[in-house]
């Protein structure tokens, strides 16, 4: 009964370097799933205050340093994560970590000229993972900016199949129309995997009748969705020109990749020294030195003809505020970055449109590395979402040869239930499954689901 | 205040006794003795109300410190009110105070009996106030972290305030884990200490009850002499174990992992056995005349200052007629007690290092009145927040002390009785001086005494604050709202 330390289960065994807001975004997560923890941070009421609310350890000292990392266990760790502020400090503790141990090391990297060497840093310091949440999140913006009528756009299947978020407007014709007979009346090749209403989230059946305000979440190739949206009269083309609220980080990644697709792009940014910076980086793009917040400026520079406008300061507060501005006086697609506050009820029910939480998209990450780690076979997780503020999970699996659901057709599994297999890729081609179809070794398999903690196909079957 | 949780929690303290319970039956069942029934009656009582009280899970799991610290008073309050049940029932302690008083002292290991005749109890019942002990020593709910699967991380708060020591914290990342290698370790100890004194001799029934009674540091004798009849072996065993128990358990966790290095660097227990030591010699030079024999002088003081400073309370001389040098230096190292993280009681010596440190550090700053200077412990910086904490405790401590003394003396003993009778009681040692020696007991105190003595031994073995906040209005404050 006592003792037995190693448990017949594996657990993994992870240190976390920083605890600031990713580094307690990623404690809160793995965490959860039952896994041995570790944190490190200089401050020591950080530590306490993290360790009295998760069950974790908590070292204080710099993790950079051998004498920390020893005492934390970096012997035994299986992974090692490095969050601080500072990208040279996550980048020393992976190498520290990795001369020690024969852990996985991932590193935030955020300073935009590592990053553009990011592959060749991973190979030489031999890192699982880079990540950064900046990019992260302005790829997420750039994706919704390719389809303005989405709150959310999330992509499988290596941009195969789209996971989009649709809010169903009063005049659409998918009011009071049951999900069976979706295909009948509007198309056939999208699948309708999780509905929220009322705060409520539904993994709904065929019968399930849609509601005007419900929020919709549907998989389907891009192609298909597209049709789809032009079947239910809604716009499809991506915007010609964004306005960004902000010269930071994010703003510089969204800017490049927005210019690199065709889209105008005009920057508002306080400081000089900053926007001079800017303008050299991403010389196609506008860059205004100004006060973001303020209304004349904004309306001087066209807020209100503008077709997309994104505020990116530093401030959340500021952020919501511009977005409520921005809805009330324009026509504009808005997109909200949220990096700090917490009180999620409260700003959905701002109805702020788009919200993008750049901190939970690299928890994400990590945890969909996390836990395809924990399976000791190998990589089985190819990517996962978290949907509706974590309480559904998408999750893409590899198919091995020696699954228990393979070569069944669906209709036959007893699967678990609040739980829904959104498609199957095989080989490069995206099937929208029915009773009929069967998992084959190879495919990957997208779930949609309530339950979370899943590692491992299996996991599906009741 | 999430009172469901408290209700819920104390529904398993409950079953758990329920099950604690049983052991004194199955002794009863061995020694063929009638007492057994009202074991097992008790115990399935605990178990029904328990089972009441947590059948239905609450609804919110938030559980934050205040809820930890009232969920761990009011756990050792009803603990302690079942478990003086069989002596009531029995008969053998007639009067609830004096039941309660036993098996307070022995929950909390203290090891102060109102009985004057020790051997007269009966097997079962002998076996159930050592027992108390052993599962007072590390902890009820230390246990029940072990056992039970609790889910989020706020359930360190209920290890918090159960646990001694100025700063909890854990020794792996899950509490469960943890909670299970301590109660590991607290086992294979006892199993170790059991198998050397039956090789010494003892029989088996006594060898039990005395690990016990030496695991939690509690002190219970099973003889009206305690231990001055044993043989000098048996005597070296306990001691030995003694000090041992009241090392810092993170020690013997690095042992097992073989961190031989860290293990001998800890701070805390290099000054606690610096003490001992200094202890042993000032004794054993003040009575090598009274024994004629080195050795002899030798085994009593190693044997009183461990089963003192590890706040034990076994006895195997009547110290109480020792030179008055000796009684001073033994009530010092009871004021000290035990290393943090341990089952013994006392002020800690790691509190005693910092209080030492700080004052050192006070008097630096009148030399360099600019200096900033952190203390260190173990090598790391100790938070300004824990010296203050440890300030404040220290000075709870005096003020209780001194409110309970003044609440003694209605009863016309001596000084020197009340003065120790609190100390005994308050550091959770047993044995005073004077009246409530060695050799005598507290069977004498006037109810009123008593209660302030059981509430000395509470609040001394869960270190003031958690039972404390049971008396601050804020701690209620919902409960009576609710009920509008």
């Amino acid at each position: 009964m006592f003792g037995n330390h190693s448990g017949t289960k594996e657990k993994m065994r992870i240190i976390i370097v920083g605890c600031g807001r990713v580094g307690a975004t990623i404690v809160e997560q793995l965490s959860k799933e039952g896994n041995d923890i570790t944190i490190i941070d200089k401050d020591a009421e950080v530590v306490s205050s993290l360790t009295n609310l998760y069950d974790v350890l908590g070292v204080v000292g710099n993790g950079a340093t051998y004498s920390v990392q020893m005492e934390a266990g970096i012997r035994n760790a299986n992974l090692f994560i490095a969050v601080t502020e500072s990208d040279e400090l996550n980048l020393l503790c992976c190498t520290v970590a990795k001369r020690v141990s024969n852990c996985s090391a991932i590193a935030r990297v955020r300073t935009p000229e590592y990053s553009q060497e990011a592959s060749y840093l991973k190979e030489k310091l031999g890192l699982a993972m880079i990540i950064n949440p900046d990019l992260e999140a302005s790829k997420e913006i750039a994706q919704i900016l390719a389809l303005p009528s989405a709150l959310e756009v999330n992509s499988f299947a290596h941009g195969q199949a789209e996971l989009i978020k649709y809010k169903v407007p009063a005049d659409s014709m998918l009011n009071d129309l049951a999900i069976m007979n979706l295909g009948k009346t509007v198309s056939q090749q999208v699948l309708i995997c999780a509905i929220e209403r009322e705060g409520e989230v539904y993994i709904p059946s065929g019968n399930f009748v849609i509601k005007e305000g419900d929020i919709i979440t549907f998989v389907a190739t891009r192609k298909q969705a597209r049709k789809f949206f032009i079947a239910l009269g809604t716009k499809v083309k991506r915007v010609h020109n964004t306005m960004i609220i902000g010269g930071g980080k994010t703003s510089q990644y969204l800017a490049e990749q927005l210019l690199l697709a065709g889209i105008n792009v005009k920057i508002i940014e306080k400081k000089k020294k900053r926007c001079e910076e800017l303008s050299a980086l991403l010389p196609k793009a506008i860059i205004i030195n100004g006060d973001g917040t303020n209304e004349d400026l904004l309306r001087e520079e066209g807020i209100e003809t503008i077709e997309s406008f994104v505020p990116l300061t530093g401030i959340d507060e500021e952020n919501i505020m511009l977005t409520m501005y921005a809805r009330q006086v324009s026509k504009a697609k808005v997109i909200t970055k949220i990096n700090h506050i917490n009180f999620k009820k409260v700003i959905n029910s701002l109805d702020l449109g788009s919200v993008i939480y750049p901190r939970y998209l690299t928890s994400e990450a990590i945890v969909a590395y996390a836990r395809a780690k924990k399976d000791s076979l190998g990589s089985n997780i190819e990517t996962l979402y978290h949907l509706f503020d974590s309480r559904v999970e998408a999750i893409e699996f590899v198919v091995r040869p020696d699954s228990k659901v393979i070569n069944i057709p669906l209709m036959e599994l007893s699967l678990k239930k609040n739980l829904l297999i959104a498609f199957i890729n095989r080989s490069g081609s995206i099937i929208i499954p029915t009773g009929q179809d069967c998992i084959c070794s190879g495919d990957t398999v997208m779930i949609v689901t309530t339950h979370t903690g899943f590692n491992d196909i299996n996991d599906i079957l009741e | 205040m999430n009172f469901s949780m408290i209700r819920y929690i104390l529904g398993w303290v409950l079953k758990l006794e329920g099950l604690f319970l049983l052991l004194p039956c199955l002794t009863a069942l061995i020694y063929k003795e009638q007492q057994g029934f009202v074991y097992l009656a008790v115990a399935a009582f605990c178990v029904f109300i328990g089972q009441l009280m947590s059948f239905c899970k609450p609804k919110s799991n938030v559980f934050y410190l205040k809820e930890g610290c009232v969920a761990t008073s009011l756990s050792w309050i009803l603990m302690s009110i079942f478990g003086c049940l069989p002596f009531v029932f029995t008969g053998e302690i007639p009067s609830f105070t004096d039941a309660l008083f036993e098996t307070i002292s022995g929950f909390t290991t203290t090891g102060a009996s109102i009985l004057s005749d020790v051997e007269a109890v009966s097997h079962c019942s002998t076996l159930w106030r050592c027992f108390t002990h052993w599962i007072g020593g590390m902890g009820v709910l230390v246990f029940l972290l072990a056992i039970i699967p609790m889910s989020g991380g706020s359930h360190i708060n209920l290890m918090k305030a159960e646990s001694p020591g100025p700063s909890v914290g854990k020794i792996v990342p899950k509490i469960k884990q943890t909670a299970r290698i301590l109660y590991l370790i607290y086992i294979l100890l006892s199993i170790l200490q059991l198998v050397l004194l039956l090789l010494g001799g003892m029989p088996f029934f006594e060898a039990l009850n005395t690990t016990f009674a030496t695991a939690g540091t509690g002190g219970f004798g099973i003889k009206n002499d305690s231990f001055t009849s044993y043989s000098p072996y048996l005597q070296w065993v306990t001691a030995i174990f003694m000090l041992l128990f009241s090392f810092n358990f993170n020690v013997f966790y690095l042992l097992l992992l073989r961190n031989f290095k860290k293990a001998f660097s800890n701070e805390e227990v290099r000054w606690f056995l610096l003490i001992v030591l200094v202890a042993v010699s000032i004794i054993t030079a003040n009575i090598y005349e009274v024994s004629g024999n080195l050795f002899k002088a030798l085994t009593d003081a190693t044997f009183q200052v461990a089963s003192l400073i590890s706040s034990t309370g076994f006895a195997s001389a009547n110290f109480d007629l020792w030179p008055e040098i000796c009684k001073t230096t033994l009530i010092i190292i009871m004021f000290i007690g035990a290393c943090a993280g341990s089952t013994g009681g006392g002020l800690k010596v790691s509190r005693f290092i910092i209080m030492v440190k700080s004052v050192i550090r006070e008097c630096y700053s009148y030399i360099h009145p600019k200096s900033i200077r952190k203390l260190q412990l173990d090598g790391k910086d100790v938070e300004d927040e824990t010296v203050r904490a440890v300030g404040v405790y220290v000075l709870t401590f005096l003020l209780i002390y001194g409110l309970s003394l003044f609440c003694l003396s209605f009863d016309k003993h001596s000084f020197t009785t009340n003065f120790t009778a609190v100390l005994a009681t308050f550091n959770n040692i047993g044995p005073g001086l004077d009246a409530v020696g060695p050799t005598c007991n507290f069977g004498f105190f006037s109810d009123f005494s008593k209660y302030v003595l059981m509430f000395d031994m509470l609040a001394g073995r869960l270190e003031l604050f958690p039972l404390l906040i049971l008396f601050h209005h804020g701690t209620w404050n919902g409960i009576f709202r609710k009920r509008k």
